[in-house]
């Protein structure tokens, strides 16, 4: 066969061949970032970003990961605990049921606020939203995402 | 679009550059395949000239290194700004705007020729000016959006202005091909349905965000399909008659489709419901069959379709011309420069760098080369939705969502309709067609990509309260204060300490 012509159509297969070679390598980085974000620890449904705290406990900007069901209240029995003197012992309850967040107020005295507005009876929560439970405000973050790997 | 855009950072602080050994190992790949497919081009021309001396060179070296050259300061600048932002984007970018400029090189230059002073550009002159533009937009964006407060404060704001921006087409835009599209103000003309991508996506971002807790809730049921209340089904209607209007007054089938895709995306991506998918779809079906009966470009595109072989010659000739390029393509295609041989000095398909870029390359790389590109877009797509799940707040994810799937259904769109899968409209396929208009608009997504990709940006601002919206459905009690207003503290004197511990 002629060499040119045979060079010709080695060029050309390498350049298929280079773009399958970008794809692999991008597909390779991309199943390594599923692969990190499947091995995370403890996958988390949400976080509650601490917003202001005049008390000072939770502290302002500590991130808290959230369970399925968290409850805010005074009592130490919370899952999370603040340290607040117009908060109720057993303030709100925070639950992930099925693909959202709802907020629910347990009978505190202050009342429970989303953005703002009362909590009356179980309220949907989209992720950014703030929570109020006495002088505390919370926000309402996505989980972590996985460290990728580099 | 400067409001609120802080300057760049590496001038104004310290610069603390971050490396992006990803991006840097998948852009040498995109160099070689661009200078392979560079050297495949010169080659293929030298075969068709037996006289030349015979070896190795580029097709046009010049562009090559331009090209090359813009996608290097582009990683530069993105390392130098120290952010942590996505590596996948810009090369796969990168890559199909290298396949872009190849086609171009490739088509006879004379299919666009813009003379700026003495020069002459060609086509591929100009698509390569188009790309610099667009490379350049998106990494201005990456760097320099830090907040995006600017766009979901003022969503109503954006979307008058886009529907003044379609109006003004629609009076004053120039006829071409029966499709009113361009707009021409002084030397600048441009196609602002393209712009209006961008703006639809941030302006339902906005919304959807912001009325997703309503638009979740189940008051109305039709049948066994449980509808939101009613007040909050207006904005798909009004999406529909959009959609429709553009069929109507502006004949761009293409648009139309791309628009409501996205939009019932995103209704999908915010509430998860199907039954606004079905209703939509149902929605869509009803109006097509409309259009169908009333609108003659629409009926005349889905005969074509229905039988393109009915008039090979004449309305079915570029459709049928486009499946013989795929036909002539086979596996491993003819090889770049080497298919569409020209009949009487023309092309055999008629807008081959606007609408039929993916035909081109189906003859030239063959199936083998079709399906990575498709790939590519894939990963686009996936890109977008994985920034999409981990933005912080829901506006960024729909944003970053609504402006992947643009990108994605476009491409699907235009794909599809070259394949004879769907009837044909009238669209640019994403970073390769020939087209100023287009390759800004998809600058700008991979910028606001990129932009939101980032980890360390700033926080969303504080959500509004829902009050005005909530009383629409009477479910807020009186309680709400008045004076709920961004700052959401109940006033003190209602507190008192509590003292059941």
């Amino acid at each position: 066969m002629d060499p040119f012509l045979l060079t010709v159509w080695v060029v050309r297969l390498l350049f298929l061949a280079l773009l399958y070679l970008f794809l692999f390598r991008i597909a390779r980085a991309l199943v390594g970032d599923l692969r990190a974000a499947a091995r995370e620890p403890g996958a988390e449904l949400g976080r509650l970003v601490v917003v202001s705290s005049p008390g000072g406990e939770p502290e302002e900007g500590t991130s808290l990961a959230l369970d399925a069901i968290a409850t805010i209240g005074r009592d130490v029995n919370n899952a999370i605990v603040v340290e607040d003197q117009f908060v109720s012992a057993e303030h709100a309850i925070l639950t992930f049921r099925g693909r959202a967040w709802y907020v629910e107020d347990l009978g505190s005295t202050n009342g429970t606020f989303v953005n703002g507005a009362p909590v009356t009876e179980v309220t949907p929560l989209g992720y950014g939203d703030v929570i109020q439970v006495g002088q505390v405000r919370l926000r309402l973050e996505r989980p972590r995402p996985a460290r990728s790997r580099r | 679009m400067t409001a609120a855009a802080p300057g760049l950072p590496a001038i104004l602080g310290p610069i603390r550059p971050r490396p992006r050994w990803r991006e840097t190992r998948l852009l040498l790949i995109v160099a070689g395949a661009v200078i392979v497919g560079s050297v495949s081009l010169a080659l293929t021309s030298q075969v068709a000239d037996p006289g030349e001396s015979h070896g190795l060179s580029l097709a046009n070296p010049v562009h090559v290194a331009v090209y090359l050259g813009l996608l290097a300061i582009a990683h530069v600048i993105l390392i130098l700004s120290g952010r942590r932002m996505d590596e996948v984007l810009l090369p796969t970018a990168g890559m199909l705007g290298g396949i872009s400029l190849l086609l171009m090189e490739r088509l006879p230059q004379t299919q666009v020729v813009q003379s700026i002073g003495p020069w002459r550009l060609g086509l591929g002159d100009v698509q390569l000016a188009w790309l610099i533009l667009s490379f350049g937009l998106a990494t201005a964006l990456a760097i320099t959006v830090r907040s995006d407060s600017w766009l979901r404060l003022y969503k109503y704001t954006w979307a008058a202005a886009g529907v003044a921006l379609l109006l003004a087409t629609f009076v004053f835009g120039d006829d071409i091909n029966g499709q009113r599209l361009s707009l021409t103000i002084g030397p600048v003309s441009g196609q602002p349905a393209e712009l209006l991508k961008v703006i639809l996506v941030v302006f339902l971002a906005g919304y959807l965000s912001e009325n997703r807790p309503l638009l979740v809730e189940e008051s109305t049921r039709v049948g066994p399909i449980a509808l939101p209340p009613l007040p909050f089904l207006a904005p798909m209607a009004a999406m529909w008659a959009i959609a429709l209007g553009i069929v109507v007054m502006q004949r761009d089938l293409g648009a139309a489709l791309l628009f409501f895709t996205v939009f019932l995306c995103l209704l999908y991506i915010a509430t998860g419901r199907v039954g606004y998918v079905v209703v939509g779809v149902l929605l869509f079906l009803a109006g097509a069959y409309l259009m169908y009966l009333i609108v003659p470009t629409v009926q005349t595109r889905v005969d074509i379709w229905a039988d393109p072989f009915k008039d090979p010659s004449g309305s079915g000739y570029q459709i049928v011309q486009s499946l013989f390029a795929f036909g002539r393509g086979g596996l491993l295609g003819t090889g770049l420069g080497a298919g569409l041989p020209t009949v009487d000095g023309n092309l055999p398909i008629p807008a081959v760098h606007t609408d039929f870029p993916l035909a081109a390359l189906g003859e030239e790389l063959g199936l083998v080369g079709v399906t990575a590109i498709l790939g590519l877009f894939l990963v686009l797509i996936e890109r977008g939705l994985r920034i999409a799940a981990s933005a912080a707040d829901e506006f960024r994810s729909l944003l970053a969502a609504g402006l992947a799937l643009v990108i994605g259904t476009q491409a699907f769109i235009i794909a599809a309709g070259n394949l004879k899968l769907i009837p044909l409209t009238g669209i640019t396929l994403p970073f390769i067609s020939y087209g100023g208009s287009s390759l800004l608009l998809n600058g700008i997504i991979i910028g606001f990509l990129l932009a939101l990709s980032d980890r360390g940006v700033e926080p969303p601002p504080p959500p509004k309260p829902r009050g005005r919206l909530a009383r629409l459905t009477g479910r807020v009690s009186r309680l709400e204060t008045p004076a709920a207003g961004r700052a959401p503290i109940p006033p003190s004197p209602a507190r008192r300490p509590d003292a059941d511990r």
